[in-house]
């Protein structure tokens, strides 16, 4: 019986003008955003792999050690195609230096970054589905229930020996049957193009089909609510109605309503200002200390000498904003002055002194900052986050861009790798006695090798991690599925025919 | 007759479940986006006033001319507009000001002369929260009314046909155009209606607030402003009535008019505009950067070997400083200006090519009319290019008034040495007028009447030709 139902249902789906009308439409917007997309993102891969070499050349460059200018590059996520999330817009050149900390405030843009770009709202594959998904579901549900009763063909089937819950399960099956070739037909096009012009690994396929396992619940919790709407009212123009304004309601009103109403969390200026304060503590001890070494070496007196004789600058200050503490000593000289040469003991001793100084400066304003950056601004995107995931809209897109791995998360990871990577390169330095050397500041007798340096690489993360970051959002859609569902059968139980 | 027709239409949409809907929808959005202005608008009129109050407070401490000269005026800010609530025109992705207290760089004795520095870097590069539209009349208007407009008209005559109605009113000796003039009429009115109430509603708000005043200028924007949100909505009416007539069926009527809304008004905009501008590679922050300090370090190379071949004979060596200075301060102004006529274009590119987009074109209007946006932000660029020569002709002007003055600009020892009044020194003022948005808004406001005008007459003929 319940074979028959479906047969019924699908026949009716499939020949409909709707139908028709939604598959060109899925299929038209994906491939055309598809192609604008891999473009945009060949572009930007472009640009990465120019950055990549011209700041190698540019490392190649410096002769002293102090005068090291490391730059790592992030590379664009080719998922990001599917939900282009934070990828695009966060910095993806941040510098490694062992007197600074790098996170993603301190990052820069390679290639072209006009501000104004911002004014158009960008455009991802996640975002045609969450628009037209949603609408297709609604589309095909409001009338599936109140349409029969209308036209009094519900009665007809309930005279037949048929379970209520049958009929509901019928049409699901059917409608989603009927739902799910658009999407996979116009994501198999976006694949077909993507494959042709970016490589993509095993892992990556599996992060697709994530995100194509996410965007079936978020389609068939549309489907639901849709259904719900039919289940309830009488009359096809009134259930209508009711989908269209929900619909409106969800995806077009609600997130951005949220967003103006809820008033960033306090007064930014004045936390900052507070970390700030304490990290210029920490700063100025590190001052204190660095004088109390050059008087102790007896060149406080003629400190003006010494700094000119090595081209000292020496800077140690914080970012009132990013928080970032930045302790710099560098020596813009590559050959001395034979007259000179008397103070390069005092140089070797001097970097050997201030540099780890300056390292365990960092290390101690990182704590502090690393801990007011997370509670000045990851929480309060965190909080909309979760305002937004009142509407299924926000699960749908916070859930893919965690598959895609470019949400927050995703764009940390690089800036931990470049922490990590930081690290190496001060072993690295430690190894080579660089600090105590006379590399360090003249390059008069060998220039510095840095073919030995260790490379920076970064591995997004793996599918496993994608999957935990992805889970509790897929986890909330398929829970409201169920409950939707539930609720529907429910209502059209108790209803009378 | 078309009275008639007007009237019927309007009691069947009074008493519907949308009419109710739509005017709960529309309230709701207008009063947040008044409460949220009250919220914003003040704190914004006072950064602007703190800031400009700071900076002249800065520039009144300079008396020595070589100093105003290096130093410059301090940030240059824009000036807010009133009417940020119609459209918020991307504000928060905008430096509202120009950095003009910076010291460029210095060597030795000598110092970089002042030029502004248009952003600094990408402000959104920052930012890790989600982005939202601004729920401002742009949006309210652009999407969520045309949005009304559509479900409003979608069954306006295919329902009348489904129903058998059509046949029974044009079996009475009406002409077809003045049931569409009706129809059209019934759901203009009774979308307007509680259009008009909820925008009073929020300007009733706006304006009972001690914090915001509206003056007549003001006033008379949001008049010009409504009128385009009516004249949008009569778009969306005549696409409504356009599609209707030419289908069957509602359900068919529906879902081409919802898949047309959705392709033109939320996927045209942001394709197009990706689309654009992959066909122009401004030159970026980081790039500038590095041209910026290339350019500088080659003309002090130049400078120095200059300097040293000579024998040091003061004045000629001053001179040779302050030729170093002042062409150092030409190219990097010229750069600078590149580097923003660079990025102004590619936009410029990509807001004309998303005129095709009905959406874009309103809110290109209300940007213009509303004073915020891309438009403006440009005519405030140009204001402070216009105020940066006026700055720099001033420095000169006096120097060259000075006859005790070796008129060596770009070195201490070289320009006036006569305290300068404070007052004299010019101050930006950041200026809005209405007959340069009208010019802006030309071709928007065309484009849409002959939308609008194509669409009625597609209406017109569709319904005139069909079967009944």
């Amino acid at each position: 019986m319940l074979k028959t139902l479906i047969r019924r249902e699908l026949l009716n789906n499939f020949m409909t003008f709707r139908f028709a009308a939604v598959l060109l439409i899925t299929l038209l917007l994906v491939v055309a955003n598809t192609v604008v997309l891999i473009q945009d993102y060949e572009q930007r891969l472009e640009s990465y792999n120019d950055a990549v070499r011209t700041h190698y050349q540019e490392l190649r460059a410096a002769k002293t050690y102090s005068t090291m200018a490391i730059l790592v590059d992030r590379a664009p996520n080719p998922l990001s195609i599917f939900n282009v999330g934070l990828d695009k817009r966060l910095g993806n050149l941040v510098g490694i230096y062992h007197g600074f900390m790098p996170t993603l405030w301190n990052a820069e843009m390679h290639g072209t970054d006009n501000p104004f770009i911002a004014f158009f709202s960008s455009i991802d594959i996640v975002f045609v589905f969450e628009v037209i998904l949603s609408l297709m579901g609604l589309i095909f549900a409001y009338d599936a229930i109140a349409g029969e009763r209308e036209r009094g063909t519900l009665r007809l089937v309930l005279a037949q020996p048929v379970r209520r819950v049958h009929i509901l399960v019928a049409k699901y099956i059917s409608a989603m049957a009927c739902l799910l070739v658009p999407l996979i037909l116009s994501l198999l096009f976006a694949l077909l193009l993507l494959t042709r012009s970016i490589p993509l690994s095993t892992a990556d396929f599996l992060r697709i089909a994530g995100i194509v396992f996410t965007s079936f619940a978020y389609l068939s919790l549309f489907y639901l609510i849709g259904l719900l709407i039919s289940v309830a009212t009488r009359r096809t123009g009134t259930a209508l109605m009711l989908a269209m304004f929900v619909w409106g309601f969800l995806i077009l009103v609600y997130p951005n309503l949220i967003r103006a109403t809820v008033n960033p969390g306090g007064d930014i200026q004045a936390r900052t200002k507070i970390v700030e304060n304490r990290i210029q503590q920490i700063l100025d001890e590190y001052e204190r200390e660095r004088q109390k070494f050059l008087e102790k070496e007896g060149i406080a007196g003629e400190a003006s000498e010494f700094s000119k004789a090595l081209g000292l600058h020496s800077y140690a200050f914080v970012h009132p904003v990013t928080l970032m503490s930045y302790v710099e000593n560098i020596s813009l000289i590559s050959e001395i002055h034979p007259e000179f040469e008397k103070y390069v003991p005092s140089g070797k001793r001097y970097y050997d002194f201030v540099e780890p100084l300056a390292m365990r400066t960092v290390e101690k304003t990182w704590h502090i900052r690393k801990q007011a950056l997370d509670e000045i601004y990851v929480r309060q995107a965190a909080t909309d986050r979760v305002l937004l995931k009142l509407s299924p809209v926000g699960v749908y897109d916070s859930a893919t861009q965690a598959w895609a791995g470019t949400d927050l998360e995703g764009v940390r990871d690089f800036f931990h790798a470049a922490r990590r990577y930081r690290k190496a390169v001060i072993d690295y330095l430690y190894a080579k006695e660089a600090f105590s050397s006379r590399e360090w500041f003249i390059a008069d007798k060998a220039a510095v090798d840095w073919s030995t340096l260790p490379q920076f690489t970064f591995e997004r993360s793996n599918v496993g991690t994608n999957a935990k970051r992805a889970l509790p959002d897929l986890f909330l859609l398929l829970i409201s599925n169920l409950v939707l569902f539930m609720a529907i059968v429910l209502i059209f139980i108790k209803s009378e025919v | 007759m078309i009275w008639h027709i007007t009237k019927r239409e309007l009691y069947d949409n009074l008493i519907s479940l949308r009419f109710a809907l739509a005017t709960f929808l529309l309230f709701g959005l207008m009063l947040t986006n008044a409460v949220v202005h009250l919220r914003e608008h003040p704190e914004r009129m006072q950064k602007y006033h703190d800031g400009v109050t700071a900076a002249q407070n800065e520039l009144r401490t300079r008396t020595h001319l070589y100093d105003i000269g290096v130093q410059g005026p301090g940030s240059l800010y824009k000036k807010p507009s009133l009417l940020q609530f119609c459209a918020e025109g991307g504000d928060i992705f905008l430096t509202d000001s120009v950095y003009g207290g910076f010291l460029h760089w210095a060597d030795g004795n000598l110092r970089g002369f002042w030029s502004t520095i248009y952003h600094y870097g990408n402000p959104d590069s920052k930012n890790i929260r989600p982005d939202t539209i601004k729920v401002d009349w742009g949006f309210v208007i652009g999407y969520v009314l045309s949005l009304i407009a559509i479900l409003f008209t979608f069954d306006s005559i295919s329902g009348d046909r489904e129903h058998g109605t059509l046949r029974l009113t044009l079996a009475n000796a009406i002409p077809r155009h003045t049931v569409l003039i009706g129809k059209f009429l019934g759901a203009l009115i009774s979308i307007s209606v509680p259009f008009t109430l909820a925008v009073l509603a929020n300007l009733l708000i706006i304006s009972t607030s001690s914090d915001v005043q509206l003056n007549t200028d003001a006033w008379s924007r949001l008049a010009i402003i409504f009128c385009i949100a009516i004249l949008y909505l009569c778009l969306f009416l005549a696409l409504g009535l356009l599609v209707s007539s030419l289908v069957q069926r509602n359900a068919a009527s529906l879902v081409i008019l919802l898949l047309t809304w959705v392709v033109f008004v939320v996927f045209m905009p942001s394709t197009l505009a990706s689309v654009t501008s992959g066909f122009s590679k401004p030159m970026g922050f980081y790039e500038y950067r590095q041209r910026l300090s290339k350019l500088h370090d080659q003309l002090k190379g130049e400078y120095w070997t200059r300097v040293q071949n000579m024998d040091a004979l003061p004045t000629k060596k001053m001179e040779l400083s302050g030729e170093f200075v002042m062409n150092d301060v030409a190219q990097r102004v010229r750069l600078g200006q590149e580097y923003v006529s660079q990025q102004h274009a590619q936009i410029q590119l990509m807001r004309s090519v998303t005129r095709i987009s009905p959406v874009a074109i309103v809110q290109h209007l209300f940007e213009s009319f509303a004073g915020t946006g891309f438009e403006r932000h440009r005519h405030f660029v140009e204001n402070v290019q216009h105020y940066e020569r006026e700055y720099r002709e001033f420095v000169l002007d006096m120097d060259r008034s000075d006859p005790d003055s070796p008129h060596i600009i770009g070195v201490r020892e070289g320009m006036s040495q006569k305290p300068v009044n404070p007052e004299s020194v010019p101050m930006f003022e950041d200026t809005l007028s209405l007959s340069h948005d009208f010019n802006a808004a030309a071709i928007d406001l065309f484009l849409l009447v002959l939308f609008l005008v194509v669409l009625l007459s597609g209406a017109y003929l569709a319904f005139v030709r069909i079967d009944v």
